[in-house]
């Protein structure tokens, strides 16, 4: 069969990712990278054995044909090379956010549609390894039916060195709607709309409890009422122990993750039984939990594996589409609501 | 002669702007706008620019003699450095290029070499690192800087000197890392009769001003190194002593070191592959690039450019760990 080919435009951290995963692919090339910095894409290219670099997307679309651009350039600079790259007739698969403001999303999706390409966006954490259990066990009648959703994120963005301070080269996501937050807020996003379904409505906290930082907020809190469940979302920016909570309560089951360190995974199901007993079993059952899952990422990261999990397998699944000419992975409709929501979060009562 | 002088703010920048004071020169310093630049006395034009972001550098050649380009990050992801020290330079030599100025002086590393291909003595001759892929962030960034500055420097016919120091270390770095590890009241070291390459910040700042200075055709490369003879011991107990943070020297043989790191190393790639990942430390290469027990030579330095360590190494001790702003802070004989 023949082998996909894929570039990658844009040559920063996440672009690494994309190309260490790739590169352990038997059925893809990666072609050419591109970078507006020479020196990023030719040093990208060299690490990576990649054969072609480009400074210029357009030059590589005309010298290039891939089977799928991955853009992985600042949010900013999506909407236009993906613009580009759908009017060249090739799939796309960009990071989160997709685009800035819906409205530019709703422009490339209609792009998409009409030249019948995948437009993807890289939701990541849809395929990290937890989720992934709890969705087994949510479709397994397991969990029972979700009640709630909890998806709390604590990471030290005031914190001094940090480097959404630094206003001599300021952050790209300083640029963002909500800030630092709003980098998150595709994540919050898509997690919800996969638990609680379509969203009927949101509230929305913002507020800035370190002064005289870039940040607009440090801290965000949102509950949303969807058709099958509520969420609760929470950013807290100065926290200094950081984690990326996700934690889903069932009628027969509550089960949480970090997934900052996967595989940590605890459950808490109902037991039969005398009561008092029942909590010591499930104090030793969680404890278990909690080792197994620690030992577990201490082990991974010895392995070298990435702080990404799940972008192997959303980058596998997306391949495997294009190969067999399949529907893309994450349905457009999705994407859409997952952008939708995002404008309301960040438009909602948003008061500092 | 009036030089231009990139990360002029940092550790090495502000002892390079007093040296050339010194001196007689007039310089321009760029440091961040946001960041606050030291007070010098004397003819200095402070030009704020960042060269990570895409500012106009064009006027910071306007009627300069030379440049000297320090401007490099020491630390931070290697996003942070390759941003800072590479980006950095690209847009910086790019803004060069379209001036009429010929003359670099640019400061590298000893980081460079490919430290497990030397034998016994480092200089000038030694194998530049080839798979800098997995050295860390540093060395990766301080290679791809001198191929931006050496092709940058050929194919406009610029006159440049390339600075290789060791390990600078003054007022509040004298923290090195060919010193070993220190945890909590511990010391831990890897070869107590190791040679350190030393490069005291107020005598590398005359070695590169003295660069500046020499007029040389073409390209040139040198090592700076302190002609002292210190080993890791007397830096150790020196550090000690002075530093006011006492405590106990585990010595563990260099050799013992090595092994440890080849045989986790070894163990890593049978488990996990090449994607393994080990601390540094753990990691032969970078082990070696630390703390391997070779000699260190400045011949080169001082029988090309006439180079005389200024400072002695006893001086360079009283000067670093003198109260800040006290009379002992100001440089002997300087």
């Amino acid at each position: 069969m023949k082998k996909q080919a894929g570039v990658v435009i844009g040559c920063g951290a996440i672009a690494r990712e994309h190309l260490a995963v790739l590169a352990e692919f038997d059925h893809v090339d990666v072609a050419a990278v591109c970078d507006i910095s020479p020196v990023r894409a030719e040093s990208t290219a060299e690490r990576y054995g990649v054969p072609r670099w480009y400074t210029s997307h357009r030059k590589l679309l005309s010298e290039v044909h891939p089977d799928l651009v991955h853009i992985t350039t600042p949010p900013a600079s999506h909407a236009a090379i993906a613009r580009d790259v759908l009017g060249e007739g090739v799939n796309v698969l960009c990071e989160k956010p997709m685009t800035v403001g819906y409205c530019d999303f709703v422009e490339l999706k209609q792009l998409a549609v009409k030249n019948k390409l995948m437009l993807m966006e890289d939701q990541i954490y849809r395929y990290h390894s937890s989720t992934r259990r709890i969705l087994e066990l949510v479709k397994s009648g397991a969990l029972g039916d979700v009640l709630e959703v909890q998806i709390c994120v604590s990471l030290n963005v005031s914190a001094d060195g940090s480097q959404y301070l630094d206003r001599n080269s300021p952050h790209f996501a300083l640029s963002l709607p909500g800030g630092v937050i709003g980098d998150f807020l595709p994540h919050f996003a898509y997690l919800a709309y996969m638990f609680v379904g379509p969203i009927l409505d949101v509230r929305t906290i913002w507020a800035k409890r370190v002064p005289e930082t870039p940040l607009v907020a440090d801290e965000f809190r949102a509950l949303i009422r969807g058709e099958r469940a509520s969420a609760y979302l929470s950013f807290n920016g100065s926290a200094e122990v950081d984690g990326f909570w996700l934690r889903v309560v069932g009628a027969r089951m509550r089960v949480e993750t970090d997934l900052f360190e996967p595989p940590r995974f605890t459950v808490r199901r109902l037991r039969r039984g005398e009561p008092a007993l029942m909590k010591l079993v499930d104090g030793l059952g969680e404890s278990r939990d909690v080792i197994k899952g620690s030992v577990g990422g201490f082990v991974r990261k010895l392995a070298g594996r990435s702080s990404y999990d799940g972008l192997e397998e959303l980058l596998r699944s997306t391949y495997r589409a294009l190969e067999l000419e399949e529907p893309q992975p994450i349905p457009l409709a999705e994407i859409d609501e997952t952008a939708r929501l995002v404008e309301r979060l960040t438009q909602s009562e948003f008061k500092l | 002669m009036k030089a231009l002088v990139t990360g002029a703010g940092g550790f090495l920048g502000r002892f390079v702007v007093e040296k050339l004071l010194q001196r007689g020169h007039s310089v321009r310093a760029i440091v961040r706008p946001r960041s606050t630049g030291p007070a010098w006395g004397g003819d200095v034009e402070i030009f704020p620019a960042d060269l990570r972001v895409g500012a106009n550098l064009s006027p910071a050649f306007d009627g300069v003699d030379a440049v000297i380009h320090l401007a490099a990050a020491t630390s931070g992801s290697e996003d942070v450095q390759f941003a800072s020290s590479v980006v950095g330079t690209e847009r910086f030599l790019s803004a060069m290029a379209q001036s009429s100025v010929k003359r670099l002086v640019h400061i590298s590393s000893i980081a460079v070499y490919d430290w497990s291909s030397i034998r016994s003595v480092m200089d000038e001759m030694s194998p530049v690192a080839k798979n800098i892929y997995e050295m860390g962030a540093y060395t990766m960034a301080k290679v791809w800087q001198e191929r931006l500055v050496t092709r940058s420097a050929s194919s406009n016919g610029w006159d440049m000197t390339i600075m290789r120091p060791g390990f600078i270390w003054g007022p509040g770095h004298s923290q090195i890392a060919g010193m070993g590890r220190q945890s909590g009241r511990l010391y831990f070291t890897f070869g107590l009769g190791t040679r350190l390459p030393l490069s005291h910040v107020l005598n590398c700042a005359d070695s590169i001003v003295l660069a500046l200075e020499t007029p040389l055709h073409g390209i040139h490369t040198f090592n700076v190194f302190d002609t002292d003879d210190v080993r890791v011991r007397r830096y150790v107990a020196e550090y000690r002593r002075r530093s006011g943070k006492p405590g106990w020297i585990v010595p563990i043989p260099y050799r013992a070191g090595l092994g440890l790191a080849t045989l986790a190393a070894m163990t890593s790639r049978a488990a996990f592959g090449r994607r393994g990942k080990l601390p540094s430390l753990l990691m032969p290469k970078r082990f070696e690039s630390q703390f391997k027990p070779i000699r260190f030579s400045n011949e080169k330095l001082r029988r090309e450019l006439g180079w005389v360590q200024p400072y002695s190494f006893q001086q360079c001790l009283d000067f670093t760990n003198a109260e800040p702003g006290g009379k002992e802070n100001e440089a002997p004989g300087g």
